[in-house]
């Protein structure tokens, strides 16, 4: 078989792009569950709402990409916070299933009432931007994909920072690590759960955001990435965050390897595959040694 | 059993022989086929249901692959009879089979995991399903499905009309409900209760949890496979919609509703919670949005269920009476 270059370089990019916007929902799963010890079930839900909302502001702002973005951002991180507000504040760390459960109500009621109000119909995001790209050789990128890259790296660049040097994420770090002892410092750990909540819904909101254009958005959206979204954490261990990033990104490779030479249910398939085998390797988790403590 | 005489053993048997009667002649005091088949498929999600309560109920195990067992069941049997010629009944056996062997071979590494990783990689198996529905066309047939099941032959004789069918599902779901009542009242019942209640103590009571787990997972695939290979045949078609996660939830509305751990209250629930929204034609999303609503409240107001909160209610007069 004959590889043709300008072929696997657009699989290097298209999977990079797949796996950054994994790594964005993975990585607010990994936040919430390391910080509340909760699966978020409506995780998805929350970055199909960024998705709405961008494709519902695009013509309000004419078009322009960055207000929409930012105010997709904005209403998810609300909803994030009015999430924890009013719910999972009320869950205690070790009723997991509850919280499973609540979680998995909000996102009913969001699905569902998307498609209620929305209908379950896709619809095109249009962008000022169009399908203009840039050209290298061979291989064409939009600048809407461009764009959504850039900005998860931002972003992760961002989160970096955050949680390392700022008292908001160190107080996070804190909190996932050992509950009882942060609070003996005196850190409010309901003030840190409804940040970390806040911060990982606007996360959503930045993936949903930026996909939008390059997606079809229908309020089925969020399902079909919180599945691989949730396969991937297991694989890097629950609540591990750097870990998390590193699966997506080799997961998004992979798939988009995959997806390039052999059949598509292989492609989806491997996610499933890797995951059960790395549950029988080691059921903690291949990142567990290190990073966020879980449990 | 030493309540079987009492007066609340003797109403609910009397109920129960109630319930049977007018499920009974029901296809005759009706001959509308959408009555029925909304029997039908109350009758086959009770049944699903039921034996995610024995899994998540008793064994404590929140487990969501009960959805791929339900669609891969309704696979099984559409491919044996369309592909492979063989009956209806073979079909729904080729179902219990396959079920049986995946629920093994799946369930024996992620029970090894602790809860979080379990009821992910639940999930993810019941996606799988959907993906490999959809994708292995050469199968499965792909988005376009297995349209024009032909209606179950017993002897020779084509059951043809919802009344037929309905007696299948009826008789099936009897069975199946009376397997689970005896299996979760037995002293297998009780073991697994305690080995959800705590899991060390009942290791240091000498009960090996993981071989109760499986088997009661492997269970639990056989019947709602077997449940979903009849359903397939409600349906006259198998498509990968049949995975929608709509079903899934369904199933833990039934199953909170009624309270975990209780064989009646799910029942119960099961009943309710598929023919009132029927009785009150909602849309298909409305209905879903309100299903979600109830789960958020009833996960924060009643976490134990109806039944639970009942329980709750006679243990607190019970104490009221002791002082």
């Amino acid at each position: 078989m004959t590889i043709d270059l300008a072929y696997v370089l657009e699989l290097v990019l298209n999977g990079l792009m797949l796996g950054l916007l994994y790594a964005l929902i993975a990585v607010g799963l990994a936040l919430i569950f390391g910080v509340l010890q909760i699966v978020n079930f409506a995780h998805g839900e929350l970055m199909m709402l960024g998705s709405f909302t961008m494709a519902l502001l695009l013509p309000l702002f004419g078009l322009s990409y960055w207000p929409s973005l930012a105010m997709a951002v904005i209403v998810t991180a609300l909803v994030g916070a009015a999430f924890y507000q009013f719910f999972l504040s009320r869950v205690e760390q070790t009723e997991f299933e509850r919280s499973i459960l609540i979680t998995l109500g909000l996102s009913m009621v969001l699905l569902y009432g998307a498609q209620y109000i929305f209908s379950a119909t896709p619809r095109m995001v249009d962008t000022s931007w169009g399908f203009e790209g840039i050209e290298i050789g061979a291989i064409r990128m939009t600048w809407t994909r461009i764009t959504g890259g850039a900005v998860a790296l931002v972003a992760f660049a961002a989160l970096y920072v955050l949680l390392k040097w700022t008292q908001l994420g160190r107080a996070m770090r804190a909190v996932a690590q050992n509950r009882e002892a942060a609070l003996m410092v005196g850190l409010k750990p309901r003030v840190v759960s409804r940040n970390a909540v806040t911060l990982a819904a606007g996360l959503c909101g930045l993936a949903g955001g930026a996909l939008a254009p390059i997606q079809l958005v229908q309020p089925g959206m969020g399902q079909a990435v919180i599945f691989k979204a949730f396969a991937l954490v297991i694989i890097a261990g629950l609540g591990n965050i750097p870990g998390a990033i590193a699966t997506s990104l080799a997961l998004g490779m992979l798939e988009s390897w995959i997806g390039g030479f052999y059949d598509m249910v292989w492609q989806e398939g491997s996610v499933f595959v890797i995951m059960i085998v790395a549950i029988i390797l080691r059921p903690e988790g291949l990142f567990q040694a290190r990073g966020m403590r879980v449990g | 059993m030493k309540s079987g005489l009492s007066g609340v053993g003797a109403a609910k048997v009397a109920a129960v022989i109630l319930a049977l009667a007018i499920l009974a002649v029901l296809p005759l005091l009706t001959s509308s086929n959408y009555l029925l088949g909304v029997a039908v498929s109350g009758l086959l999600m009770t049944v699903a249901a039921a034996a995610l309560n024995l899994v998540y109920g008793f064994a404590g195990l929140l487990s969501f692959a009960q959805l791929g067992f339900w669609g891969v069941g309704a696979y099984c049997s559409a491919i044996t009879v369309m592909d492979a010629g063989g009956s209806f009944w073979a079909g729904v056996l080729v179902a219990a089979g396959v079920n049986g062997l995946l629920g093994l071979a799946f369930g024996y590494p992620i029970l090894r995991t602790r809860t979080h990783a379990f009821v992910v990689a639940t999930i993810t198996f019941a996606l799988l399903c959907n993906l490999v529905a959809r994708d292995w066309i050469s199968v499965t047939r792909g988005p376009l499905g297995i349209p024009g099941l032909p209606p179950p032959r017993l002897l020779g004789y084509e059951i043809e009309g919802s009344a037929r069918f309905f007696y299948i599902v009826l008789g099936y779901a009897v069975l199946a409900l009376c397997f689970l009542y005896v299996l979760e009242t037995s002293r297998i019942g009780l073991t697994l209760k305690a080995i959800k209640q705590n899991e060390t103590l009942a290791q240091s009571q000498g009960i090996s949890p993981l071989p109760y787990k499986l088997a009661v997972f492997t269970i639990a695939a056989v019947i709602t496979g077997m449940a979903g290979a009849v359903f397939a045949f409600h349906l006259r078609v198998v498509d990968p919609l049949i995975f929608d996660f709509y079903y899934m939830q369904t199933f833990l509305i039934i199953v909170i509703i009624g309270g975990t751990g209780s064989f009646w209250g799910v029942v119960l629930a099961g009943a309710a919670m598929v023919v009132l929204p029927e009785a009150l034609r909602f849309s298909n999303d409305l209905r879903m949005v309100i299903y979600g609503a109830i789960l958020v409240a009833a996960m924060l107001l009643m976490p134990r269920g109806v039944a639970g909160w009942i329980e709750d209610r006679r243990l607190a007069s019970l104490r009221a009476n002791l002082r």
